[in-house]
């Protein structure tokens, strides 16, 4: 594969065939939001407004503030729903990589209200401290050694600049991640103006470190609502400077260049949306006839998919039980509630270790792929009395219940590897019976009148966010498949793309798994010209028809 | 790979899923329902008793049914026919033989198989079987192919030349007086009877369906005509159908593969049934069209394994089509003649492809091959894989399949790949990624599963160490390129059946395995449960379009509908004993899906 970026994109043909399958995933979109919305909604505003950030803290120890992040993030933005655990929420709650060095409270004054100067005399950015420029240039160092794609991007690409003339207008978490890609991106010939898209995530030494470098960024860790809409206004709106492509994660950017600014997207080449929440707004959007750009959705892409759900929960769910309750697995039983990719993951990482999993399934197909992959399917039911660790990955609700966790044995230990908080009926254990004693940060003891204790990890919010880390080799795969969108969107010819959600061409997918493949030293064989011919395939890809599983 | 290759082949083909939109109700005739299900799980226990006894009922049935339907009719005609075509061919032998000299690229092979001793003969069906059909490629691993060169479920007790006369000469009748089938004998029905007892064991889902669709008929009136393998499995298949109300005629797609027995047990329970082992290109036609052109009797609907009776229908009684309902087909091959109808507007009846369902891919695939790799190896070489150095070329659904086998039997495996994708997982399962040159000189075995040709070349041949193992999972007979290894200085000794050593001028020897031909066909039999897969898929295949209300289907090529898919895998489910957890209304309703099902978007990857 030795081909360049400019050289991947993919054939008008291929294009027009991404059409198709983009538009079977809006159905699927369309056809889970409409019935869930309202319902959801219900649950998740009485969450929040429960614990909004204003009264929350007063009650509770300092050192509890944290964790209530996940509950008050964007209190505004309730409505919506996110469906998955989009990888782009870690760095809000992870135990190390988004912890700001700086984040003590060492300057009260609002970013707003100060005016900072970069060495070079620029002033078009606001950050928290500028001065922490160093802090942060050393944690994307540190970002760049494991993302080597985006590196060997840069240099493959650089002396083409194929995104020269590009002005993008990026909203995604600030960490050093991220900064290692908006320096692609810069290399690659683009100007970029930037904001967070989270109002705890930014890592504040690295937004200093972008300002240094002359990069537009708008963010600091704690924005208000108010502060964090001001941000993106920044960003957007900025004389003589109108943006043409635009990178979104959680769509807020793009929502408020509709609403605002809509002449903005007569210029505007493309949309590159990464998350769950974003996609799907995006659907809808194009569903309602309103999306006036062609829009990339990266999120679905195979490479992206597998590395977020099966490669990284198979890692986080044996290092997020040992970080907080170092558990010893061996002969363990454990249940596994859910066998999709985050079950499956699970799965073979605990039997791996020695564990014996059993797995519960609702999806007879999936059922059958645990029972030959060699795993009890049972209910719930039959084994809650047995077991020593609960792992729910379902993306349902209630799938471990009051009922339930009355039947478990001392000492049992549940957490939640699939969606949001719902999982677990933790609100049913808020009774006057049971004691709650929280034993180590994201540790609870739960302990009934008799004296048996449950374990219960995260309050059930999703361990491998509040637990865990998000290893940065995931996190360059999400980057590089966002930069090869640009690349791709910004440089198609006219035509190729019509004002709809597309899918990342399958020869891009297969460029950003290529470019990983050094990491492991691995050697890819090409095609003799005869067998490509008599496999009916371009020696450079793509290789998988598009319904190609995996 | 298979997936692979007709991927590669249909890449330009939509393929259409039925269940893609709202179109389809939930109201299809065996729609599983939740009360169903807990039916079927407290029932595992019953069902290995109940089978035996299911056994016999289903025979009796239809024989007193078939027969009674059929008797009068059509025996005139059975005994017709024999006679008119003896004259053309007295013997089917000669005439095989002919068949393969005459025609095709493989002549090379055909001569070569004179010369050799008569327990070879077996091994080179896959170059000799259809010799008239090379034309077309067989894309892959379809299972269907299996049944020919397995080792044991395939063969014959009775194929034994105790009877020399072609079974068109002969006049049978079975114990019912009914003479409406072409078979070996029919006094091997007692053997055939136990073999498809044995089959009905391990196919607990056709078995359980019978038993709840037995009482609505989804099949009544319906007039299947078939052409596939015929082995105790489709022996199953068949009775299911009948058990449904279903009327069935029935011919082989492969001239080797019947087993004569089951024929025989089949033709004793009133199944017309046209077949056996050792047909003669002509007589392969024969019986497909005495399937077909029967006074009195049209089918409306076709169950086909390769698209030759479909073929047969079209050219010769395209009429036959206004009745038609609907065709199910089975194999690669006959999926993708399907889709190049329909592309020329050709096709003037639904069609269903069973064969790309996710059931059926990942059992085809990933489950069977996983285990056939270390039984194929295994009963040819004695071969111990605790620390062996093992090189999987491919790594598709195959390749992920053998490797994970290897890897748990303690060896080290290396892949190589062309797809960076499927790179990237095999190094994330922990396997090194290697290109074929860099590991040649020190692997063991090596492992072809690509689905492409020349994978494996003389170069890389003469680089490996002495005793290294060589075999192909992968697609037909072209990864390997044996060709090569066919000059004066390497000398060729065959060990065993299926191993042959390739021994080099300097003494190294290579071991080949099946002569380059699939390993998993060749070296080792197809699970009946894998069979069983297939052949629920098709009996509900047969049900949904039979059943389906007008327009629901046009004349096009439609993918199993996702239901029936997730039907397929739970009725299999009892077999592990596997309790699947239902929804709760209020998590139905939470998720915005059905409590019974479908669970999964289309696109979904498994």
């Amino acid at each position: 594969m030795s081909e360049t970026a400019g050289d991947a994109k993919p054939e008008v043909k291929q294009a027009s065939k991404e059409v198709k399958e983009s538009e079977n995933v809006a159905e699927k979109y369309s056809a889970m939001t409409v019935s869930k919305n309202s319902e959801i909604n219900m649950g998740e505003l009485s969450s929040v407004f429960s614990s909004v950030p204003t009264h929350k803290p007063v009650k509770k120890q300092i050192q509890f503030v944290e964790e209530k992040q996940e509950f008050s993030r964007f209190p505004t933005k309730t409505g919506r729903r996110s469906l998955s655990r989009s990888i782009s929420q870690s760095s809000t709650d992870s135990y190390s990589s988004a912890a700001s060095y700086t984040d003590s409270s060492d300057d009260e004054s609002s970013p707003r209200d100060k005016t900072q100067v970069n060495s070079k005399g620029s002033s078009d950015f606001c950050v928290k401290n500028i001065k922490q420029t160093e802090f942060g240039r050393r944690e994307i160092e540190i970002a760049e050694q494991d993302m080597s794609a985006l590196i060997s991007l840069r240099k493959r690409a650089q002396s083409e600049k194929p995104l020269a003339g590009a002005k993008i207008v990026g909203c995604t978490h600030i960490t050093a991640q991220t900064a290692v890609l908006i320096e692609t991106l810069v290399a690659l010939g683009a100007q970029c103006r930037w904001t967070a898209c989270n109002i705890y995530s930014t890592q504040n030494e690295v937004a200093a470190a972008l300002a240094e470098r002359g990069v537009a960024v708008f963010a600091w860790k704690g924005e208000s609502e108010d502060d964090f809409w001001w941000c993106i206004d920044r960003c957007v709106n900025t004389e003589g400077w109108q943006p043409n492509m635009i990178l979104d994660d959680g769509g807020d950017l793009t929502h408020w260049v509709y609403k605002k600014y809509p002449n903005v997207f007569k210029k505007i080449r493309g949309i590159v949306e990464e998350s769950v929440t974003g996609v799907h707004r995006l659907y809808q959007l194009s569903k309602a006839g309103k999306l006036c750009v062609p829009a990339m959705n990266v999120n679905d892409s195979v490479t992206k998919q597998k590395f977020d759900n099966l490669y990284c929960c198979r890692e986080s769910i044996l290092d997020g039980l040992k970080r907080t309750t170092d558990v010893m697995f061996g002969g363990k039983q454990v249940v596994v509630c859910g066998y999709g990719e985050v079950g499956k993951g699970c799965s073979a990482a605990l039997k791996a270790l020695g564990a014996v999993v059993y797995v519960t399934e609702i999806d007879p197909i999936c059922g059958l792929q645990a029972c030959m992959d060699g795993f009890r399917v049972v209910k719930l039911n039959e084994v809650i009395r047995l077991v020593d660790v609960i792992i729910t990955c379902t993306g349902n609700k209630n799938v471990v219940t009051r009922d339930q966790l009355d039947r478990m044995k001392n000492g049992c230990i549940v957490c939640n590897m699939g969606h949001s908080n719902t999982e677990i009926d933790v609100a049913s254990l808020r009774t006057p019976e049971l004691t709650w004693e929280r034993v180590r940060s994201q540790v609870d003891h739960v302990i009934w009148p008799d004296g048996k204790r449950v374990i219960l990890l995260a309050e059930g919010r999703l361990l491998n966010l509040s637990c865990s880390t998000v290893p940065t080799f995931v996190l360059s795969i999400t980057a590089t498949t966002q930069a090869l969108a640009l690349i791709e969107l910004y440089n198609a010819p006219e035509g190729r793309y019509k004002q709809d959600v597309y899918l990342l061409p399958k020869k891009m997918d297969e460029y950003v798994a290529s470019l990983h493949l050094a990491t492991f030293d691995a050697h890819l064989t090409e095609l003799t010209d005869e067998q490509a011919k008599y496999l009916g395939l371009n020696k450079n890809g793509p290789f998988k028809p598009n319904y190609y599983r995996y």
